[in-house]
């Protein structure tokens, strides 16, 4: 019989797992329901400060500082200037205080007294791209980013299609909205040693930067994220939030807390970038999407911003796609959940439905004729029958808008990578003498479950109840890890989690056999006992044979562990007021396909989230900034709205469980991307109004719902 | 934060006294809730140097009904308000404002009296660095400006609206409130205690002078057969102000109207009353046809700035809906 260790780590089938694949309430659950759980942001150490920003309130301005005044009140320990000379960002970060207290540190910062000459500014896209505008970078406020395909074809293309629709699509800036702020507790206390604690997505990338602000040697700066609360992709490095932290601590040996306001947050805390996107699409009197002419412009501050690349998912007979950076002197745009992927799906989706509208087809056939992968067929079928699709009237053509209410339904689909990184994640595993296991990764818990799985593959691995092992994560000290990004957790973690468990499982049967005299291969772990040849030990008598040290194992990534590329369809049913505009949205379903659901409780989560994230970014999310003041207004949450518990409709979360492969795949970000859309194409097929405009407010339904009264169309 | 003195009395005059020495650099507040003062507090929207608490002043708290009428203490919560029997039967616009106010922290803390003085939510006014007319400044940035939210009535020289939901229900219900201050007490017709920017002090929203202070609302019983309702219309359904909101008061006798009392919420710096709709509406039969010659009534002199104009359709959209939901 062959070696376990030779055959190496393989995923059971589904149906063969106690654990995995099933339903596993998460195992920091309680503690954060509870309180208990200690984020960065709780942290409290002897001696700490707390640490307040200064922003300037101007777009664009020459600053220059004086501490002086800050530095008189009491409380006040230390402050530093954080930049100096040409500022370009609204509300960027010039200066810093550290204070005995949250209050103290508030005056401190609006005590420091900053000498502002206003430059002209450009803060949305017809300021920056007006004549005369102030250049917000060296190369310009827009900058091509990109072509492919070829115009001609196209034209030609749609000349000789059945019917085409041009239209532009828009959608405004984004926040990430974590409900933790960014920054960390810098805990410096002079010497060459520190340790942060951080809010951030990347446990393993934030030391040297601290260390280089600190000046102490890279090795000797310890990184802790034991809970984090939320990054969506915007907190991938120490940011400037946690340098001042760095900063001020260095200033004056001390613990310096910095987690902002926010207010600090909205401004300084990155976005997911704006957009505008012109298209012209053509189809044929079958129902093929002919020809796609699209341009997109991208508002991502003094950043690039991001809108992925055109056809989006949907096959299309000729292409030609250009996008362009329009830079604006606000907040950089940065990764925000699926970057770049929402602004296409809402715009391509909508295309979609108009086009399908214009030749008369039905949406989901239509949807599936221009699909190539068979396995949106399947998911589209799926979402059509449970939202009730077969049975509703308006599937190729919209509602009349008569009476006070209409139903409408509308879909959209995702895509998204999910592999792992090579090499990127090890893992240890830990069998004591006295029972206890342990399963450890330097990795971060966003909110995704990985804690949880950390603890659930090794269990499964081993025979053993889920609380039997104990997940130890969120520190640089702790086997390495990469940055949570790009859904690259699953697959990059899982593989070394479940290498580790398997290499302790072979270590752990071969050491019995040899203690018992048994065959290797006669060893087995299930349901907390250990069967060795004839015997039968509980696991704690079996764990007692161990030496003191116990048992060690290490995994590392394995390829064959994981697998990429994830599928998902969505649908939203809305009913819209058509006295007052208001879109209520009843209910939105997702199937999504994944591999191996690793915990499925932890995935319908996810999925629930981010159709609830779509919903909020459809709806209602805006930053307003006054073009003439350069103010960003909406810098609270009584003014940047996101749904509450009110908005939210009847969710229903499908795994998808034709889709057979044996291995994990991240799937987080694939299932924000089709909702806005769906809700937007929902509204439409209820009432006929076509809103190419984010977010979808009543004030557009109303103005919409006029102009079809008046047989117009708004643009 | 400004440091600032606490005052903490016990009695309705030495709150009203304390209140009194204000008027000069020094602004002096009156505290009870607290769910708007302190939040104009951290925004550094007003920076008192008095801060004179109300709560533990007894007997200003009461919320009382009887065949006579209502009378609610100013220092009632919203909470309170909500869920009282006798005012969700007899006075249910009233019960539905109330109910519809922030969230259920805010509305166990916020009071009656805080509810119709509280400030406006217009985002420039809300922003420190924004010196808008509302703050002493010498421009309504929302008239020209991001002004989806202001006023579409009454309007100028500054487009806030008015942010009370109970004050648009209690109007539509014929309150009075009774005041006290250092020139002893008066008893005033609620709707006369708000004043428009073209009228009074553009800073200010009331004519309650400096040490004046709401001590309770007053309601009459309604008459029989008059039923009231408040429609209100949010962005988001939780914890929002009104874009739009109608308190609709409405009596219906032998297939006739024979009482109607109509105040709009979030639409003008007031609450505004349509009182030659009511007219329009007594002694008609209620139908389809007249709500919607009614609801074009009532917006008839709207005037909207450049993002505001969908208030219109909106807001006689919800009144045929108040119109329908009583009848």
């Amino acid at each position: 019989m062959a070696s376990p260790r030779r055959d190496g780590p393989v995923w059971k089938p589904r149906a063969e797992n106690q654990l995995l694949a099933h339903d596993l309430p998460r195992v920091d659950g309680p503690l954060k329901v509870s309180g208990r759980a200690r984020y960065s942001h709780d942290v409290r150490l002897p001696g700490m400060l707390y640490g307040r920003l200064v922003c300037c309130p101007v777009p664009c301005a020459e600053v220059a500082v004086d501490l002086a005044g800050a530095l008189k009140l009491p409380g006040v320990e230390a402050a530093v200037v954080v930049h100096e000379g040409t500022t370009r960002t609204v509300g960027q970060v010039v200066a810093a205080v550290a204070a005995r207290t949250v209050e103290e540190a508030e005056d401190g910062a609006r005590a420091v007294r900053l000498s502002i000459e206003e430059l002209p500014w450009a803060v949305d896209r017809e300021q920056a791209l007006a004549p005369q505008a102030p250049a917000v970078t060296r190369r310009g406020n827009r900058r091509e980013r990109g072509e492919d395909g070829d115009a001609e074809a196209v034209a030609r293309a749609l000349a000789e299609s059945h019917a085409v629709v041009e239209a532009t699509y828009s959608l405004p800036v984004q926040h990430h909205v974590c409900l933790e702020t960014h920054g960390c507790v810098c805990d410096y206390r002079g010497g060459d040693e520190a340790t942060i604690y951080a809010s951030t997505q990347a446990t393993f990338g934030i030391a040297r930067d601290a260390a280089r602000v600190l000046d102490i040697p890279a090795r000797n700066v310890r990184t802790i994220v034991h809970h984090m609360g939320g990054g969506f992709g915007s907190k991938f490095s120490l940011d400037i939030h946690g340098r001042v932290a760095c900063m001020l601590s260095k200033e004056c040996s001390r613990p310096v807390h910095l987690l902002v306001d926010r207010s600090t947050e909205f401004h300084t805390g990155g976005n997911r970038s704006g957009s505008r996107q012109h298209l012209r699409g053509g189809v044929s009197a079958e129902g093929e999407l002919t020809a796609l002419e699209a341009e997109a412009e991208m508002f991502g501050g003094v950043g690039g911003g991001a809108v992925a690349r055109m056809p989006y998912i949907y096959s299309v007979g000729r292409v030609h796609a250009r996008r362009a950076s329009v830079h604006t002197h606000t907040d950089s745009s940065r990764a925000m959940r699926a970057p770049g992927h929402p602004q296409a799906s809402f715009a391509m989706e909508s295309l979609v439905d108009e086009l399908a509208t214009a030749g008369g087809f039905d949406q989901v056939e239509f949807r599936k004729r221009n699909l190539a992968d068979p396995v949106y067929h399947r998911q589209l079928d799926r979402v059509a029958l449970e939202i009730g699709w077969p049975g509703h009237p308006h599937r190729s053509a919209p509602g009349d808008a008569e009476g006070i209410e209409a139903v409408g339904i509308g879909f959209g689909v995702s895509v998204w990578g999910g592999g792992g990184s090579a090499d990127a994640c090890e893992c240890e595993v830990r069998i004591e003498r006295d029972g206890g296991v342990t399963s450890s990764m330097g990795s971060q818990d966003l909110g995704t479950g990985v804690r949880t799985y950390l603890a659930a593959i090794v269990a499964e691995e081993l025979g053993l109840e889920l609380s039997a092992v104990e997940a130890r994560l969120g520190d640089n000290r702790l086997p390495k890890a990469n940055a949570s990004g790009g859904s690259v957790t699953t697959g990059s973690a899982a593989p070394a989690i479940k290498d580790a468990a398997h290499e302790a499982r072979v270590a752990f049967a071969e050491h019995l056999a040899e203690v018992l005299g048994v065959d290797t291969g006669s060893v087995t772990f299930d349901g907390g006992v250990v069967r060795a040849g004839k015997e039968t030990l509980s696991w704690s008598a079996a764990c007692e044979t161990l030496p003191d040290e116990g048992l060690r194992a290490r995994g590392v990534w394995r390829e064959h562990l994981q697998a990429s590329g994830v599928h998902g369809a969505q649908a939203a049913r809305v009913r819209v007021d058509l006295e007052t505009g208001r879109v209520r949205v009843e209910k939105m379903v997702c199937v999504q396909d994944q591999g191996l659901p690793l915990n499925r409780l932890a995935l319908r989560s996810q999925i629930n989230g981010g159709m609830i994230q779509a919903l909020s970014y459809a709806l209602l999310e805006e930053r307003l900034i006054d073009p003439d003041l350069g103010l960003l207004l909406s810098d609270n949450l009584e003014d940047y709205k996101i749904a509450g518990s009110l908005e939210i409709p009847e969710l229903v979360a499908i795994i998808d469980d034709d889709d057979e492969r044996a291995a994990p795949i991240g799937m987080a970000e694939a299932v924000v991307i089709p909702g806005a859309a769906a809700i937007a194409n929902a509204i439409h097929n209820a009432c006929g109004v076509r809103l190419r405009h984010l977010p979808l407010t009543p004030t557009k339904v109303l103005e919409g719902l006029a102009a079809r009264a008046r047989g117009e169309e708004v643009r | 934060m400004k440091a600032f003195d606490y005052v903490e009395p016990s009695t309705l005059a030495e709150a009203v006294a304390a209140l009194a020495k204000g008027g000069g650099r020094e602004r002096i507040v009156a505290l009870a809730g607290g769910q708007d003062l302190l939040s104009e507090m951290q925004d550094h929207l007003v920076e008192p140097g008095t801060v004179v608490s109300l709560n533990r002043i007894d007997g200003l708290a009461h919320v009382r009904s009887d065949a006579g009428g209502l009378s609610v203490g100013a220092r009632a919560s919203l909470a309170e308000v909500a869920r009282d029997e006798g005012v969700r039967t007899g006075w249910t616009a009233l019960a539905e404002a109330a109910a519809s106010v922030g969230s259920p922290q805010i509305r166990s803390q916020a009071t009656v009296g805080g509810n119709l003085c509280q400030r406006p939510r217009c985002i420039y006014y809300r922003n420190e660095h924004a010196l808008c007319l509302k703050k002493g400044g010498q421009e309504c940035f929302a008239e020209g400006g991001l002004n989806h939210a202001n006023a579409i009535l009454g309007g100028g020289p500054s487009f806030i609206v008015h942010p009370s939901d109970l004050a648009p229900a209690l109007v539509a219900l014929d309150a009075t409130v009774r005041i006290t201050g250092p020139e002893g007490g008066r008893v005033e017709v609620l709707e006369g205690l708000f004043t428009l920017p073209s009228e009074g002090e553009v800073t200010r929203e009331t004519s309650l002078e400096p040490g004046e202070l709401i001590t309770s609302v007053e309601v009459p019983a309604p008459a029989a057969g008059v039923r009231s309702t408040y429609l209100k219309f949010q962005e988001r359904a939780s914890f929002d102000f009104a874009l739009s909101s109608v308190a609709l008061a409405l009596g219906v006798v032998e297939g006739r109207i024979n009482h109607a009392r109509i105040c709009l919420g979030g639409v003008a710096p007031v609450p505004w009353r349509c009182e030659r709709t009511e007219q329009l509406l007594v002694g008609e039969a209620p139908g389809e046809e007249l709500f919607a010659r009614a609801a074009l009534d009532a917006l008839e002199e709207a005037e909207p700035l450049e993002h505001n104009g969908y208030k219109v359709p909106l807001t006689q959209g919800l009144l045929r809906k108040a119109l329908r939901s009583l009848t």
